[in-house]
């Protein structure tokens, strides 16, 4: 029989998964994932998992709708159909802001939402195979490599021991 | 952690000095150059207007944080409430501008009959004007001593009734707040332009008010922290002091946008006068003015890390606070002033005087009590507070 690949850890309330995360970490165990029905605060910080860019590329969207929208504006109102509307220049910077601002919002907006998504993976009819489908209910996993079988679900529950865990499985 | 702000002979000695230099150069200014009575007004109007807006503001943002039951800013909640106690001072330099009615405000002596003046007679005259100066400064001072009282008492007693009790305060505060410094912006601001007229005026002055304050308690909270002391206040403090100075000054640049394009694109003479004026004999202060205010808290503080340093944010908090000097001189001065205004040794020289006794009151009211709150409840949220 194939050695199990992960040892997952349940656990139903965030405070002893974060504190079995940190035990884990101690002791040198390599955690895979792990897996919450909402976001965790401080998980991130304890697996140093590194921050998103997705705002990084939101703030470059934005400057791109700014820019295309300010100056599709100004080619359209002063070389392609110039109008005299109440009286103001043609080059009309005041009237022009309103709708720059929504074009940056909306390009932001909509570049966030399309990286966030081509990020996950997520696209129409793929197959989602759940590790543990629990954890879109109730339970917080975590998934700890079990490196050639050197660790034990014995072993984690020794260092785990003094913290409430719902289950230790392979 | 017990802190006390000690106000220590040597600040005391730096700031008396400052002051007694300021009004000296200030003295001289005039003899030397002799600005009209008009100028010299407007100064005192306008610093008046700039201080007691920080000390309002700094109200603002203690009512605010209660009413929304906010936690985290209760490790710097004696900032503002020692800026507060500026307001009395404030009260008595406004009742100054007495003597200077007739030199920035056009109409308490205007000749023959003006229209427009005359429908505006039922509330701009002397005796009421001075009536809502004694109402609005009443009422303010009320409610401020009433907070600071309050927190004393929760700090001696440690009695869950008088925190209870800070909501209700910080609601009829906000409430009168609300209506007041409208009301103010149109008597005291407004009114130098009195054929003029724009009815997002009073928020655009809160707005103002606001930013400087926020703006004001970060370079103090960054003076302190040099200074040895508000050990626990963290970069995650720092960062949600940096959210709303950002914030807001967006929201800022939204009232200025907002007042200036609905007088631009409704092309009407008795609006459009204001913006004349300024674009055409002030046009760099303008630009300067949304530059500044803008461009500079936008892109400067825009990035999670430019958020969490505060020697950056105390230096954007600063070009912010001269910007809203700025704005403040060009809402005053054409209108007050009109071709005697200028921004030389009288304004830079009176400005710095203010300041020193603003930080005077500022320090004696901090070192009154301790620099942290003791027996609020929500003291170890802020402390273990995490952004």
């Amino acid at each position: 029989m194939d050695s199990p690949k992960y040892i997952s850890v349940f656990f139903d309330d965030e405070d002893p998964l974060r504190e079995a995360v940190r035990k884990l970490l101690e002791s040198k165990e390599t955690i895979i994932d792990v897996m919450t029905p909402f976001p965790v605060h401080g998980i991130d910080k304890l697996l140093s998992i590194k921050r998103s860019r997705i705002p990084i590329g939101g703030f470059i969207f934005g400057i791109l709708g700014a820019t295309l929208a300010f100056g599709f504006m100004t080619w359209v109102f002063t070389v392609s159909y110039p109008l005299i509307i109440g009286g103001k220049p043609f080059f009309a910077v005041p009237s022009f802001i309103p709708i720059t601002f929504e074009m940056t919002v909306l390009f932001s907006g909509l570049a966030m939402a399309a990286a966030f998504f081509v990020r996950s993976k997520l696209k129409p009819d793929i197959r989602f195979n759940p590790v543990e489908e629990r954890i879109t209910d109730n339970m917080f996993v975590i998934l700890v490599d079990t490196g050639n079988g050197n660790t034990t679900p014995q072993k984690i529950r020794s260092i785990l021991s003094g913290i409430k865990t719902l289950e230790i499985r392979e | 952690m017990e802190e006390q702000f000690i106000f220590r002979k040597q600040y005391r000695n730096i700031l008396i000095v400052l002051m007694v230099v300021a009004f000296l150069v200030a003295l001289t200014a005039v003899f030397a150059f002799r600005p009209g009575a008009s100028r010299i007004w407007a100064n005192i109007l306008l610093n008046n207007q700039f201080f007691l807006g920080i000390a309002l503001g700094a109200a603002f943002f203690i009512a605010v944080n209660r009413v929304a039951m906010s936690g985290w800013h209760t490790i710097i909640q004696r900032l503002p409430e020692a800026m507060t106690s500026f307001i009395p001072v404030a009260f008595i330099l406004m009742l100054l501008i007495f003597f200077g009615m007739n030199s920035i405000y056009h109409w308490s002596h205007y000749e023959g009959y003006d229209e427009v003046l005359e429908g505006k007679k039922a509330w701009l005259n002397i005796p009421f004007f001075f009536t809502r100066i004694v109402l609005y400064f009443t009422g303010w001072i009320a409610f401020t001593w009433m907070m600071r009282k309050n927190s004393e008492s929760l700090m001696i007693s440690s009695d869950l009734k008088y925190h209870n009790r800070r909501k209700i305060f910080a609601g009829l505060y906000l409430v009168f707040f609300a209506i007041t410094v409208s009301a103010s912006s149109w008597d005291w601001i407004m009114s130098l332009d009195p054929h003029w007229y724009s009815t997002i005026f009073g928020w655009y002055v809160l707005i103002s008010m606001f930013v400087t304050s926020l703006a004001f308690i970060i370079i103090l909270a960054w003076f302190l922290k040099r200074a040895g002391y508000l050990t626990q206040l963290r970069d995650d403090h720092v960062h949600d002091l940096a959210i709303l100075l950002f914030a807001f000054s967006i929201f800022w640049s939204y009232e200025w946008y907002a007042e200036y394009f609905l007088i631009w694109y409704g092309h009407l003479p008795e609006e459009t006068t204001y913006y004349i004026t300024r674009l055409n004999e002030y046009k760099a202060i303008f630009y300067l003015n949304i530059g500044i205010n803008f461009i500079v808290p936008f892109f400067g503080l825009i990035r999670v890390r430019s958020k969490r340093n505060l020697n950056w944010v105390a230096m954007v908090a600063t070009v912010v606070i001269i910007g809203h000097w700025i704005d403040y001189w060009l809402m005053i001065m054409p209108g007050a002033a009109g071709g005697d205004s200028a921004i030389g040794l009288l304004e830079i020289s009176m400005t710095i005087l203010y300041a020193g006794l603003f930080i005077f009151v500022l320090f004696r009211s901090l070192a009154r009590g301790p620099l942290i709150i003791k027996n609020d409840p929500l003291l170890d949220e802020s402390l273990s507070y995490e952004s």
